[in-house]
């Protein structure tokens, strides 16, 4: 590496320890806000100004196919979130499902991911191909996979229901309840990433580990508890995240598996949807807005307290500073 | 300092830049006309757009048309989207009265231009035009091709069953001499449901878990006003602006539901409807549903499957006989920036490009000799001798109230109403007058908010 | 004993690709015919019309005959092997027979698809779109990552948050906002919308790869640093050639999504049928009124087979490598 290549390293070298930290510091800090700027600048220009913007939205009456007539209502949106029932009822509905679905987003991907990571397990590529398929599927594909699938009349799920154990299988998308099981079929079908970075982190566990506690007579449910666990602690955690904010975004399946009406009996009546239906189906984008920045506010909190929760289950091994 | 400004500088003029607008002065006028609404996804729809765009190109210099394609699932979202960016697109169309309901007070009164222009308007009937004048609005449309409902049917299923095929001319009764009634349409319906066994609805066997065939669909009419016009036309507002539910509506919500979910069903509901043995949600084209409800514009989709069908007309309910009418057309946004140009356009779709456009969207035109080439036309497709007078006839039984009229806070009350609806086709075991109850709360919770 | 446990539960986990692929390989009739495998019944010409041909029971022995004319209780059929005796009354319920069925695979179908929407080209807008936007995201997520891996920057928690923050925003709430502006700058209707945007850091990215880096030691950096590196050097001469499993890996998972990005392609390139991609071109066989499952799945396995293939092969590099350490506070 030719020092020559960078003055700033000679210039630095030239000057008195102090001075020198300082301004090394200082360069870095420099060099640090290059390397951001890429971000900075597409936040600024991609995100900033849509986000500032539908941020003015909530004052005001927008309707999106009339643009022209949109006046400042002051505070209007914010008091109707109090007396807005289906706000309730979509709230409720994101919340139930996510007691179940979050745990499943974390249990599923990390059993596959023990599963494919079996040191006895032949065809391994062939196995984690076929395990990640899915998530390649495109989603209209997809809608009409499981309209079909899961059809009560003539679906292979209750045609097998039918004939391996003689069971009449429910009305998966028309049920009130049994949506949600298809619903957490469908999203268990897209779980290839999620399973994928578990499996890789679950490669970097040292092997010397394992052996260690097999000699020290510990049991194969024990050695995952004590060392693997622990050790991928940070990738649950990632994608803990991630599903959590999957959750409050939830939208796409539900809005096209059901036109996005929140049937059967508003079921299917996620924030999100509520929150489209209302700034674009009603026209309002004026509380479509407001309801987008309150899921924001919802959403960040829940972030920022799985954040803090982390210092307290999550195991760094590389960290240093 | 100032190398750490530098990203912000860019940013600032980022920013600035963004917001000058690039467009410079165009020659010719570009002229867009949105699709998707209504009719105009299909191959041989979009094809025979794509002709006419062509077509209008090479003869007019000063308007450059393009043409913009939406997925009806996404349509109204999309263009909604595109009018709150102020890229609103010029012509709008083919649209039903829904779709104009939907961007009301949007679109530009016509009549300025043809006084000005001195566009010759008597090439229509007076009545016709007058169909498109909206109180208030002005005239939002010109007129275009109509689309009667009727009955269609499945000889070989009738064949099979040794039933005489539905009547083919108002007024006349069913073969066995009964009136042609809703109550007979029902009866024959349950004779032509069958299950896997053979069994049809009225047999004491029969099966209701196993239909293999099934004998009535209302199909695509996925609203309460839509299907419960087959009973009559109807209003879900009262004089004074209230909520109502018409007491023939509220009959006819009970027989579909007693049609699908009852003891001998002969109607498909949702899950049967979306099912592979009914085509995934086009019933009839799969050759196991007897009759089916709908429009003329059905010629577009019948698939395969059915070569054997033919028309008849609706049955009527206490005397009357409804056949709900669909009038899509052409319509300009009143936000266009070309308004001569867009008219321009216009009647030039309405009139030059309407036989071609007719022809695909299955629209009827509205004079007898253009009637004659279009049903001649869809001869050519379907060979095996379709009855069209049932459809001429049809034409002279309109909905008045339209079931497609609008409504106070109209997205929101069609909302509902078409929620009412999915619950009905959808739901086993529903008290449907108590939920009609709840519909007529909500909807008219839902107009007091525009109050 | 562990393949085979695996095997079994792949099975389940894939009936629903196998449906995929059977209703891809049947044209609608057999669709609506509902058996599990691509078949149609046998059938028999006579007077120039196939008839489906049937078990019939006749005197207590099973005979092949097609069906002719159908009944309630009692129909026509025509015996194969005797034609000339004409039609055979037969009483009884056809419904209740069983047809004698044949495979009948409909290839034809990844042809048709493969023509109706001109796929070679759809497979290049979307290759073109994935690619150039895939080199974006790279560039300009391994430098945000790095910076905020490595350099000391004021508040570097807090605009950590706001990144991670920005994909919790319904996008549908700032599409009108983004979108208008991307009609002022006259991007509409261009591929610009869908790319440039990659090469502005994604926040997906950006988390993945700033784990990976502080997971590696310092060490290495500042023996390069000694020798006089700069910051960019450091970064292409120590950080990445430590992180290729990562890269690849945000790269494939970059790839995977715009592969099948639906919204955004839609919107921003209404109208404009030669530019898109297969995931909204594929739309063409779903009009509401008249939808066509098979091309659909023909459709979707032809788009598929190229990121299977990718994946399948990049595993060896990148199985390695996603790993995800020590996130801060």
């Amino acid at each position: 590496m030719a020092a020559t290549d960078k003055p700033q390293a000679l210039y630095a070298a030239a000057q008195p320890a102090k001075a020198k930290k300082m301004s090394l510091e200082r360069s870095q800090q420099r060099w640090g806000w290059v390397f951001l700027s890429p971000w900075i600048i597409g936040f600024i220009a991609f995100t900033l100004i849509p986000m500032t913007a539908s941020f003015i939205f909530t004052f005001t009456n927008l309707k999106l196919a009339d643009p022209g007539a949109t006046e400042f209502i002051g505070l209007d949106n914010y008091r109707k979130l109090f007396n807005d029932p289906d706000l309730k009822t979509s709230l409720w509905v994101t919340l139930r499902f996510a007691v179940v679905a979050l745990p499943l987003s974390i249990v599923i991907p990390l059993s596959m991911a023990t599963l494919l990571n079996a040191k006895n397990l032949w065809a391994k590529r062939l196995f984690r191909t076929l395990f990640y398929m899915p998530y390649m599927v495109p989603l209209i594909s997809v809608i009409y996979i499981f309209n079909g699938f899961l059809n009560a009349n003539t679906g292979w799920l209750n045609m097998f229901l039918d004939s391996a154990f003689g069971i009449k299988g429910p009305d998966w998308l028309f049920d009130p309840f049994w949506i949600y099981p298809a619903l957490f079929i469908i999203g268990i079908w897209g779980t290839g990433n999620a399973m994928l970075t578990m499996l890789a982190s679950m490669q970097t566990v040292p092997t010397e580990l394992y052996e260690a506690a097999r000699v020290d007579g510990a049991d194969s449910l024990l050695i995952f508890r004590k060392i693997t666990l622990p050790l991928i602690s940070p990738v649950i955690f990632y994608n803990l995240v991630l599903s959590l904010i999957g959750l409050f975004r939830y939208f796409e399946i539900p809005y096209v598996i059901k036109r996005g009406t929140g049937d059967p009996g508003n079921a299917t009546l996620f924030y999100n949807i509520h929150f489209f239906r209302t700034a674009f189906r009603f026209q309002d984008m004026g509380y479509g807005a407001t309801l987008a920045w309150l899921i924001f506010l919802i959403a960040m909190i829940a972030t920022v307290l799985v954040f803090a929760s982390a210092k307290y289950w999550v195991f760094y091994a590389g960290d240093r500073d | 300092m100032s190398k750490r400004s530098l990203p912000f500088l860019l940013i600032v003029a980022l920013v600035v830049a963004s917001f000058v607008p690039l467009t410079t002065a165009q020659e010719p006028v570009t002229i867009t006309w949105f699709v998707g609404l209504g009719a105009g996804g299909q191959p041989e729809q979009i094809e025979a757009q794509n002709a006419v765009v062509e077509a209008f190109n090479a003869s007019h210099d000063d308007i450059e048309l393009e043409i913009v394609i939406a997925d009806n699932d996404v349509a109204y979202d999309t263009l909604s989207t595109l009018i709150a960016s102020g890229d609103a697109p010029d012509i709008i169309g083919p649209v039903g009265i829904r779709g104009s309901n939907a961007y009301s007070g949007q679109w530009l009164d016509l009549q300025p231009i043809i006084d000005e222009t001195g566009f010759d308007l008597s090439i229509w009937d007076q009545a016709l035009v007058d169909f498109y004048r909206v109180e208030g609005e002005g005239l939002i449309g010109l007129p275009f091709g109509i689309f009667p409902s009727f009955l269609y049917f499945n000889r070989d299923l009738f064949d099979e069953a040794g039933l005489d095929y539905p009547p083919q001319a108002f007024g006349e009764p069913y073969a066995d001499g009964d009136e042609w009634t809703i109550e007979k349409l029902a009866e024959l319906g349950r004779l032509l449901t069958v299950d896997e066994n053979g069994n049809d609805a009225t047999s004491a066997e029969f099966d209701k878990d196993a239909i293999v065939q099934y004998g009535f669909v209302s199909q695509w009419h996925n609203d309460l006003r839509a299907n419960a016009t087959l009973f009559g036309a109807g209003n879900l507002v009262d004089e004074e602006g209230n909520a109502q539910i018409p007491e023939h509506w509220r009959e006819a919500a009970n027989w579909y539901y007693e049609g699908m979910w009852g003891d001998q069903p002969f109607m498909p509901n949702d899950p049967a409807a979306g099912s592979d043995l009914l085509a995934a949600g086009n019933p009839f084209s799969s050759g196991n549903v007897a009759m089916a409800y709908t429009h003329l514009w059905y010629t577009c989709c019948l698939g395969d499957a059915a070569e054997s069908w033919d028309i008849g007309v609706l049955p009527s309910y206490n005397g009357t006989t409804t056949a709900k009418l669909h009038a899509d057309t052409f319509r300009i946004l009143a936000a266009t920036e070309h308004p001569q140009e867009a008219f321009e356009v216009l009647t030039y779709l309405v009139t030059e490009a309407a036989p071609s456009l007719l022809q695909v969207y299955g629209g009827m035109p509205t004079d007898a000799a253009a009637q004659e080439a279009f049903f001649a036309g869809l001869d050519e497709t379907y060979t095996q001798g379709v009855n069209w007078q049932v459809a001429v006839d049809s034409a002279q039984y309109p909905d008045n109230p339209s079931h497609e009229g609008n409504m106070p806070n109209f997205n929101k009350a069609d909302e509902r109403q078409a929620a009412f609806w999915s619950l009905l086709i959808g739901t086993e075991g529903l008290d449907v007058n108590a939920e009609l109850d709840t519909l007529q709360a909500d909807l008219q919770a839902i107009f007091d908010e525009v109050e | 004993m562990i393949t085979l446990f695996t095997t079994l539960i792949v099975i389940g986990y894939l009936s629903p690709f196998a449906y995929m692929t059977v209703t891809s390989l049947k044209d609608k009739t057999q669709i609506v015919e509902g058996s599990i495998l691509p078949q149609s019944p046998r059938t028999f010409v006579y007077e120039d019309e196939a008839l489906p041909i049937y078990n019939v029971p006749v005197d207590g022995e099973m005979k092949q005959w097609a069906l002719f004319k159908k009944g309630r209780e009692s129909s026509q059929f025509i015996d194969p092997e005797n034609p000339a005796a004409g039609p055979i009354e037969w009483q009884g319920r056809w419904r209740q027979l069983e047809t004698a069925m044949e495979m009948d695979i409909r290839w034809g179908n990844f042809e048709t698809a493969w023509t109706e929407i001109e796929f070679p080209r759809l497979l290049f807008n979307t290759l073109f779109i994935a690619v150039v936007g895939l080199i974006g995201t790279l560039l300009s997520s391994i430098c945000v990552a790095y910076a905020f891996a490595r350099f000391p920057i004021p508040a570097k928690n807090m605009l950590f948050l706001i990144l991670v923050g920005t994909i919790v925003l319904p996008r549908q709430v700032t599409l009108v906002p983004t979108y208008a502006f991307f009609s002022q700058i006259n991007w509409t209707g261009t591929w610009l919308p869908l790319i440039v945007p990659h090469f502005f850091a994604n926040a997906y990215n950006v988390f993945l790869l700033r784990q990976f880096f502080r997971q590696l030691p310092r060490e290495l950096d500042e023996a390069a640093m000694i020798d006089g590196a700069g910051p960019f050097r450091i970064l292409i001469s120590v950080i990445i050639p430590q992180s290729y499993p990562a890269i690849v890996a945000v790269a494939l998972f970059h790839f995977v999504f715009a592969w099948n990005d639906y919204f955004e392609p839609l919107i921003y390139l209404l109208g404009k049928r030669d530019l898109l991609p297969i995931s909204v071109g594929i739309q063409e066989f779903n009009f509401v009124y008249d939808q066509q499952p098979h091309l659909i799945q023909a459709t979707a396995i032809m788009g598929l087979a190229l990121p299977v293939i990718l994946f399948f092969f990049s595993q060896r590099v990148f199985m390695r490598g996603i790993v995800v350490t020590g996130v801060d506070k």
